[in-house]
């Protein structure tokens, strides 16, 4: 009983050091320009400001992900990405499962305030995220995910909740959303 | 015991040092941490 004892805390301390090590690298990421692989990361600071007209979004299913950063709060995570109808979308998975709903924190806070900003390519864009439960648009959008990912996206998993959906729209100003009204 | 206590004192606190000083190594312990979640999530 004794040696096993023994045995689970040699055991126990031998696994505190990596996992201090990964802890650090973590934590690090969260003061850094944008994220890496795995770590979220602090706000997108560099790279500029795209200004002109709406991009053909295209490009971005040649790409494997992009950065996205919410406004609030201002950390930044490397995300899947996907054009359809020349409109951008990015995705959260695994949204009913126990392991989504503690890992995946971002869908729900884009849901509650979508301003965000993108980098691809070292360029910024800013953006409104808007979540999508049903649109025509999810048909062509799961096949250009299949074939782009090993993802189980389909318009029911959308519809289910399994997978939230963000159209990441152009960034309305302030004063035109007033102007009009909304 | 005493010893190997100090030893996962000392590792530990090396680990954490490294990963914070040297360039690269933070990288290094993202992508085994990466290999590792493929490795249990297969």
């Amino acid at each position: 009983m004794k040696f096993m004892f023994r045995s689970l805390v040699i055991v126990l301390c031998l696994l505190i050091i990596p996992i201090s090590a990964v802890v650090t690298a973590a934590i690090k990421q969260r003061f850094e320009d944008g994220p890496n692989r795995v770590f979220a990361g602090g706000p997108l600071i560099s790279g500029p400001i795209y200004k002109g007209v709406e991009p053909d979004w295209e490009f971005v299913n040649t790409i494997d992900t992009l950065e996205l950063q919410l406004v609030d709060p201002p950390l930044s995570r490397r995300i899947w990405v996907a054009s359809a109808q020349g409109r951008l979308f990015i995705w959260s998975g695994y949204m009913n499962s126990l392991v989504g709903q503690l890992w995946k924190t971002w869908p729900a806070q884009a849901n509650a305030d979508g301003r965000a900003l993108l980098r691809i390519d070292g360029i910024r864009y800013e953006r409104n995220l808007l979540r999508l439960i049903n649109d025509p648009v999810f048909e062509e959008l799961s096949t250009v995910v299949s074939e782009k990912y090993p993802s189980h996206f389909t318009r029911d998993s959308v519809e289910r909740g399994d997978v939230w959906v963000f159209e990441a729209k152009p960034k309305t100003p302030l004063n035109h959303q007033i102007v009009r009204g909304s | 015991m005493k010893i190997f206590y100090k030893f996962v004192t000392a590792a530990t606190a090396l680990s954490i040092l490294s990963v914070l000083l040297i360039p690269g190594v933070d990288d290094a312990v993202e992508g085994l941490f990466q290999l590792f979640v493929l490795f249990v999530s297969r």
